[in-house]
Parts: C-alpha cells; sequence; structure tokens
C-alpha cells in the first residue's frame, strides 16, 4: 500500500475548531501542495488566503459572455432589420448604434449571465452525481460541526504514509483513506 | 487630532486665501463680461460653483444614505464628508446667488428673465407663448425664492448632519445615531425635491425651451460620480500623512470602488434614456437642444460639441467603466485614484456640455442664429473658477476639521469601520 494506489482518491483528516484547520491550510500551502481541500459548514473568513486559492475565473467569462452579447445584439438588429427585411420605422435609419441600444445593451446582460452561470457549473465540474468523499462518514459531519483537509492522490507530492503523518502532525483529529 | 492632521488642517486659511483671489479675479471678469453683453464669463461663475455644488450635494447624499443603511464600513470616511459639506452653503452664496440676485447677470444668464431679450426669431422672450405656459413655475419672483430656499435648506440640513454627529463626540451617546437617522430619512426625499430643482433651476432654465424630466436624476447621478471621485482623491491624500494614515485599508477602497462603478453605469443610463426617449419621440421642441450640441446650424456639418459628447461617450462612461470592471483596479490606491481623477475631470466635461451651448442671436445666419462654440479662451476662466471654488471648499473642509474629531470615536459601529473588510 506504500505505492501510490490507482483505487485511493486521498486521505481526509477531521478538524473540531475552524481555528485549527486555518492553520492546518497555511501549512498544506506552504508545502505546496496543488491538489487538495478544505471542507466547512460555513464560510471560514481569510480561508482563502489560507489556502493561497487565486481569485476565480468566473468574471472573465461574465466578461467574454457580455461581449459576446453586445455583438451578438449588434448583428441581430443588424441582420433582421437592414439585411434581411430593410424597414424604415419611426424615420430612424435601417441600423444606428441608437435605436437598437436597448436590444444590444439587453443581449450584454443576458450572455453576462450565462457566461457566469454555466462558466460556474464547468469550473466547479458540475453536475457530479457522486464523489468518492460522499462515501465517508465523517464527511457527513462537516456540513454540522466538524472540519476536514482532504489530500488527493493526484498530487505529486502524495505518498500515502508520508501525507498521513504530514496531516498528524497538522493537529488533525482521525486521519481516514478515501477509496474510489 | 494627531500631529499631522493638525498640521494639515493649520494650512485652512492659506486655501480660503487662495480661493477668494482666484473668485475675485473670476468675479471681475464677469463684471466685465457685463458691460460688453457678454454672458460667458458669468457662465464661468456658474460651472465654477455648480461643479462643487454638485460634488457637495453627491456627499450630503452619501452621508445620509450611509445613515440610514447603518452602513457599517463608511463611518471613519463619513466624518469627512461632515467636514466637506460645511462649504455648500458657502459655495452657493458666492456663485449662484449673486448671479440670481444681481439683476444684470440674471438677466443675461437666463434669458426668460429679461422680457424685451431678443429671441433668433424675432420676437421679444415677454411675448413667448412657450414662456408665457411655464411662467407659472419660471417667473422672477419664485425664480429667486426657490435660489434662496436652497441656500436655507442646504444650510440647515448640512448644519444638523454635523452638529449632532459632532455632539456624539462628546456625549457618547448612541442616541445622537437614531436622531440622525431619522434627520436622514427626511432628508433624503426633501434633498432629493431640492436638487432636482436646483438642476431645473441652475441648468435647464438656461435654455428654457427646452425640458426634460430626468434632469433632476441625471444631476443626481452626476453628483454622486463626483462625490465618490473626490472622496478617493480626498481619502487617498488624508491615507498619506493625513489623519485617516493607517485606517483606510484596501476594503474601503474595494467600496468606494465598486460604487464608482455602479454610478458610472447609473450616469451613462440616465444620459443615455434621455438622449434616447428625445430622439425616438423626434419632436422640435426637444430635439433642438441635442441638435445644438451636435450640428453647426450655419454650415450643417458636426460641430465641436459634437466631439465633446463622443467624449463624454467614450471617456467619461466607456474609459472608467472598462478600468472599473477590474478587481485590482478597485484595490490598489494608484490605480483608484487614477479612475478617480479620469471622472473628476469628464464631471467638468460634463457641465459645459450641458450648461455652455446657447443660441446666439445672429442675423445673418440661415436660422437666425449660431452656437457658442466650445473651444474658447474661457475654458480657462470655467477652470479658474472650478479652482477657486475648489480652495475654498479645500480650506472650509480642513476649517471644519478642527472643530470635531477627525473620525468619529464615539459612533457606534466605529470599530466595525475601522475593522472592516471584503
Amino acid at each position: 500500500m506504500n505505492e501510490r494506489n490507482e483505487s485511493i482518491h486521498g486521505v481526509a483528516c477531521t478538524f473540531r475548531k475552524p481555528a485549527d484547520v486555518y492553520h492546518a491550510a497555511e501549512k498544506v500551502r506552504d508545502a505546496g501542495w496543488k491538489y487538495w481541500d478544505v471542507h466547512s459548514a460555513y464560510p471560514i473568513h481569510g480561508l482563502d488566503k489560507a489556502m493561497g486559492l487565486p481569485r476565480s475565473k468566473i468574471p472573465r467569462l461574465t466578461l467574454l459572455g457580455g461581449v459576446t452579447g453586445f455583438i451578438a445584439g449588434c448583428l441581430l438588429t443588424w441582420y433582421m432589420n437592414s439585411f434581411d427585411y430593410p424597414l424604415i420605422v419611426g424615420g430612424k435609419p435601417l441600423w444606428s448604434p441608437i435605436f437598437p441600444f436597448p436590444i444590444m445593451y439587453e443581449c450584454t446582460i443576458l450572455f453576462a449571465a450565462f457566461g457566469t452561470f454555466f462558466g460556474q457549473f464547468i469550473l466547479n465540474r458540475l453536475p457530479q452525481h457522486h464523489h468518492p468523499l460522499f462515501d465517508l462518514p465523517q464527511f457527513a459531519r462537516t456540513s454540522d460541526d466538524s472540519f476536514m483537509i482532504v489530500l488527493e492522490a493526484r498530487d505529486s507530492q502524495f505518498h500515502l504514509d508520508d501525507s498521513r503523518n504530514f496531516l498528524l502532525s497538522l493537529g488533525g483529529q482521525e486521519i481516514t483513506v478515501i477509496r474510489d | 487630532m494627531s500631529a499631522s492632521s493638525s498640521r494639515l488642517s493649520s494650512h485652512w486659511t492659506t486655501f480660503v486665501a487662495v480661493g477668494f483671489v482666484a473668485l475675485v479675479a473670476v468675479w471681475s471678469f464677469a463684471f466685465l463680461g457685463l458691460g460688453e453683453h457678454n454672458h460667458r464669463p458669468a457662465l464661468s461663475v456658474l460651472v465654477g460653483s455648480l461643479f462643487w455644488v454638485s460634488t457637495l450635494m453627491g456627499m450630503l447624499m452619501l452621508i445620509m444614505i450611509t445613515r440610514v443603511f447603518d452602513a457599517g464600513w463608511a463611518p471613519i470616511i463619513r466624518r469627512s464628508w461632515e467636514f466637506m459639506i460645511s462649504a455648500l452653503p458657502i459655495v452657493l452664496l458666492l456663485g449662484v446667488a449673486p448671479l440670481a440676485f444681481i439683476p444684470e447677470f440674471r438677466h443675461i444668464l437666463w434669458e426668460w428673465t429679461d422680457a424685451s431679450h431678443i429671441l433668433p426669431s424675432g420676437h421679444e422672450v415677454g411675448h413667448d407663448p412657450i414662456l408665457r405656459a411655464k411662467s407659472w413655475f419660471l417667473n422672477e419672483n419664485f425664480f429667486l425664492i426657490r435660489i434662496a430656499a436652497y441656500v436655507v435648506f442646504f444650510g440647515v440640513i448640512t448644519w444638523a448632519l454635523r452638529h449632532w454627529s459632532f455632539k456624539q463626540d462628546k456625549e457618547r451617546t448612541a442616541q445622537h445615531t437614531h436622531t440622525l437617522h431619522a434627520v436622514s430619512a427626511v432628508g433624503i426625499p426633501a434633498s432629493a425635491v431640492m436638487l432636482t430643482l436646483l438642476a431645473f433651476d441652475c441648468l435647464m432654465a438656461l435654455s428654457y425651451h427646452w425640458f426634460s424630466t430626468m434632469y433632476g436624476v441625471w444631476f443626481f447621478s452626476l453628483s454622486i460620480r463626483l462625490a465618490l471621485a473626490a472622496t478617493v482623491i480626498f481619502t487617498y491624500r488624508l491615507s498619506n500623512g493625513g489623519w485617516l494614515d493607517g485606517l483606510l485599508n484596501q476594503a474601503h477602497r474595494h467600496v468606494l470602488g465598486c460604487l464608482m462603478l455602479a454610478f458610472t453605469v447609473f450616469w451613462a443610463y440616465i444620459s443615455f434614456s434621455q438622449y434616447f426617449i428625445i430622439y425616438n419621440a423626434n419632436i422640435p421642441e426637444e430635439t433642438f437642444w441635442y441638435n445644438m450640441r451636435e450640428f453647426n446650424p450655419v454650415t450643417g456639418l458636426k460641430s465641436d460639441w459634437w466631439g465633446v459628447s463622443m467624449y463624454l461617450i467614450f471617456g467619461f462612461f466607456f474609459l472608467p467603466f472598462l478600468l472599473l470592471l477590474f478587481y485590482r483596479a478597485k484595490i490598489i490606491a494608484s490605480r483608484l485614484l487614477t479612475i478617480a481623477f479620469i471622472i473628476f475631470a469628464g464631471g467638468i466635461v460634463d457641465l459645459w456640455f450641458n450648461a455652455v451651448p446657447r443660441q446666439i442671436v445672429d442675423k445673418t445666419a440661415p436660422e437666425g442664429f449660431t452656437v457658442s462654440p466650445f473651444i474658447s479662451g474661457y475654458l480657462a476662466l470655467d477652470l479658474l473658477a472650478i479652482a477657486g471654488f475648489g480652495c475654498l471648499v479645500i480650506g472650509l473642509f480642513l476649517r471644519a476639521s478642527t472643530q470635531a474629531e477627525t473620525i468619529p470615536v464615539h459612533d457606534p459601529r466605529i470599530l466595525e469601520s475601522i475593522n472592516y473588510h471584503e
């Protein structure tokens, strides 16, 4: 069992207090782990920094969606009113950036919302119907009164015994090996 | 009060003195202009004072809005706003009020107050049926009563907001927070009405044929934008060797940046909607106002005002909007400061766009009038007026800062404000 094993998802370790898990997360971050996570029933202030998480990439997808929507709105109004069926309404030009502006900016907002909504689905890898952690009885308690750090086997630093000892040295309570 | 902030405050007399010298110069040009029947130097006084009236009114609204919503981040910045708004009635008294109450200035700036003024159509103002229909509102007596009412109203409300807030420093009771809550709840709608009427009287009535029901909201959105930009600028200075040194943190800048983004969008929404409604309805009584801001009536070609309007779209909306979308632009002090200066400069251009273009009677022109140009030497006089009133405002701000604690030490939310986090 010492070698990296394909059937092992990782090791989990429970913590009793938010401060403990916070400081443990800082040490995992400093050890240079890439594939790992902290589970808590509520947001712990400053945990993002303690885990060394970068800012979310969602805003970029929102911007991308917005720009796409703006261009789509331009093309939509131009195609319909000026190209496919040229129609003069209220003495206005067939197409100008002014009269269809509400359509253009509504499309911007709609597509920006799409970018945000579907972007978070993709980045969160949803929908995901099962996860190895769900088999762990201790995991259910992280939505109540317990905290958990999971080190995943796909990280290059993962080595079952070393990782287990590392988590114990951080002040963890109960170590469990998670199987796929 | 710390040593550095008292050193800062001791300069207030210098600022007030410099401001007065600049204002004496601007007012002298305005009086010289009267002799040549030239309204433009007087307009510089109006633009200069309205720029600061707008900025200070924005701060007044922000004080009251953060009061009614119990904003936890606000107290340390709000005390500086309270110092700032002490200048609002003074700016009204030294700018708008004399222009309205001295008949020569009133007649030359607000043409409808001069019944014998000749319109481009060749008729006298006194015989204009459009003015007659509006005369229940646009008559000289009511106009002067309203101008006086602005001075009194804004004098009272700015005094009240400071009075109970400063009193809390000494009496250490939460009771004054409740009092100010009530003052703000009443003050917000009252100030909204007063600033709408002020925008109608001081700016919209410069071209009395034209009307827009959105004008008050436009003025409000400009006010908040200018107030937030000014706040970013003065808090930057105060957190580098002033009384906010070590107190202002990244989260405060983030809040100010988010509000700047929100009101940049709001300003664009209001300004565009006003244009859009008039463009779509296509009624001559309304469109002429935008036409004279786009075309030269003599040549029919685009005038320099068209360039100004493009600047407003791309320089005053799109550029700050795009920059403020980025998180780091909102938290890095130097970047936020740069954006604040862009907005501050754009606010001046927006006032120019609204106040300066006017029809000048010219019998040789095909439509009987020309439009005052954008590019002229008077822009320098406008900037001098803005700088003059600005020095006065800074001086009065520093003077007020000696009258109370520089942060509200006994505000119930002071710790929440100091420790504010994202």
